[in-house]
């Protein structure tokens, strides 16, 4: 049990990191760009809204694992996040309200900054992959966004709107 | 031990800071522009430092052993705010979202795309066996899952899965943030672009749907809420699209497309396994 917590109080302090990251962020974008999104108390509970959303996901996640049902399994963790705060967001206009002073931009540089770090023993393997695949790869990545897009462009048109 | 995480801190608050600073940085190239977001420059910087011909003296001290495993490891945590973020950009929209609901189970067929597109490409460079792993998805862990379980990943098709995802995970979320606006100049609406962004990695979704914020920053809402909802549900189905649709369509296009031809396996395929 101590081992299981002591799982959770690491997980909670990456997050709150994030959190530290994202604030931090925000700061500097402001101090380019007077006009961005301000910090305010808001900022904070904001921030504090999406730590509380991620470590229900979190705890979700691992509930789920024990659910006999594969696809509830499965499913990532990083959509059950997605899905605890969907479900909250509904029923309190306040976390809306709160998460709407966190700047969306601000969120994305740190983890990009993190996930650039994280992949650079990587590189090293792009030897291996012919460049062949880098070829397919491209018209993979487009094939995917261009299908969907032209569905979706269909669709919309259909359905008037 | 300690020690090695601030240097690690204290590394990403100034790769923030430089790439806050070049800020959202605009190109034009003829009729299309493409904006290059801080994002794309945090995760340009890192990489070009990471490089081994550059990490050399104190860069190496920063990209130890420790600090790339604790990056990658708990990255997926660093991402569980943007995905909390989502959830409140979908909510507010959600009545309006389950209106055209049927539009974004259709076009979550426009997945099928990655087959359609990829493979015939791939055969004409003369890939084969190696093309059924790199073409069925985009190459992340559902098809990772996928091909390693029936080929095993030492197999041709799981090469070609492997490298699929390493070139995935290095330049999809650059690819990503170019491909949006270059479609927006081609004329496509803002909300099919959204909805399309819902692709099955959140860095690329993220990538897609951040630069078209900044071309129509007007449909802020609008562009989150779709591309989330879409990368919602292709969590959900993305699965069975993939086992049920994809794997059919490919097996057939493969089969055509191989038998037509009536080419004998080239050497070059021996060379690329290499």
């Amino acid at each position: 049990m101590s081992v299981q917590l002591n799982k959770y109080f690491k997980y909670g302090l990456v997050i709150l990191l994030s959190m530290a990251l994202i604030l931090f962020t925000q700061q500097i974008k402001l101090l380019k760009d007077p006009a961005s999104t301000p910090v305010e108390w808001m900022t904070i509970m904001g921030l504090l809204t999406l730590w509380l959303f991620s470590m229900i996901g979190v705890l979700l996640s691992d509930l789920m694992k024990k659910t006999p049902i594969k696809i509830l399994q499965e499913f990532p963790m990083l959509g059950w996040v997605a899905v605890t705060s969907l479900f909250l967001c509904m029923f309190f206009d306040f976390f809306v309200e709160a998460i709407g002073y966190v700047d969306f931009l601000a969120i994305t540089t740190p983890i990009l900054t993190f996930a650039g770090i994280s992949v650079v023993d990587r590189l090293v393997d792009l030897r291996k992959t012919s460049w062949k695949v880098g070829i397919v790869a491209v018209f993979v990545f487009t094939g995917t966004y261009v299908g969907s897009a032209l569905l979706s462009e269909l669709g919309l048109f259909l359905a008037n709107k | 031990m300690k020690r090695n995480y601030v240097i690690l801190l204290v590394f990403a608050l100034i790769v923030i800071t430089a790439a806050e600073m070049i800020g959202t940085q605009s190109l034009s190239f003829g009729a299309f522009s493409i904006s290059l977001l801080p994002l794309a420059f945090a995760i340009l910087i890192t990489m070009i430092l990471g490089l081994p011909v550059i990490r050399k003296g104190f860069l190496k001290k920063i990209y130890s052993k420790a600090n790339v495993q604790f990056s990658s490891k708990y990255l997926i945590f660093i991402m569980l705010p943007l995905m909390a973020r989502y959830g409140a950009d979908v909510a507010p929209q959600l009545r309006e979202i389950l209106n055209v609901g049927w539009v974004f189970i259709a076009q979550e067929l426009g997945n099928l795309g990655t087959v359609l597109f990829g493979l015939p490409v791939a055969l004409l460079i003369g890939l084969r066996r190696e093309a059924i792993g790199a073409t069925l998805g985009l190459g992340r862990e559902g098809e990772l899952a996928y091909i390693s379980e029936k080929y095993t990943l030492e197999s041709k098709e799981g090469q070609g899965v492997l490298s699929l995802y390493i070139i995935g995970t290095l330049f999809g979320t650059i690819f990503f943030s170019l491909i949006a606006p270059i479609m927006l100049d081609i004329g496509f609406r803002v909300e099919a672009l959204a909805m399309a962004s819902g692709v099955g990695s959140a860095s690329m979704m993220t990538a897609s749907s951040a630069t078209l914020i900044e071309r129509v920053p007007e449909m802020e809402s609008t562009i989150l809420g779709y591309a989330a909802a879409s990368q919602l549900l292709t969590s959900f189905l993305g699965t069975f699209t993939m086992v049920f649709l994809a794997v059919p369509l490919q097996r057939f296009l493969y089969n055509k497309l191989t038998k037509t031809k009536k080419q004998p396996e080239v050497p070059a395929d021996v060379r690329a396994a290499e």
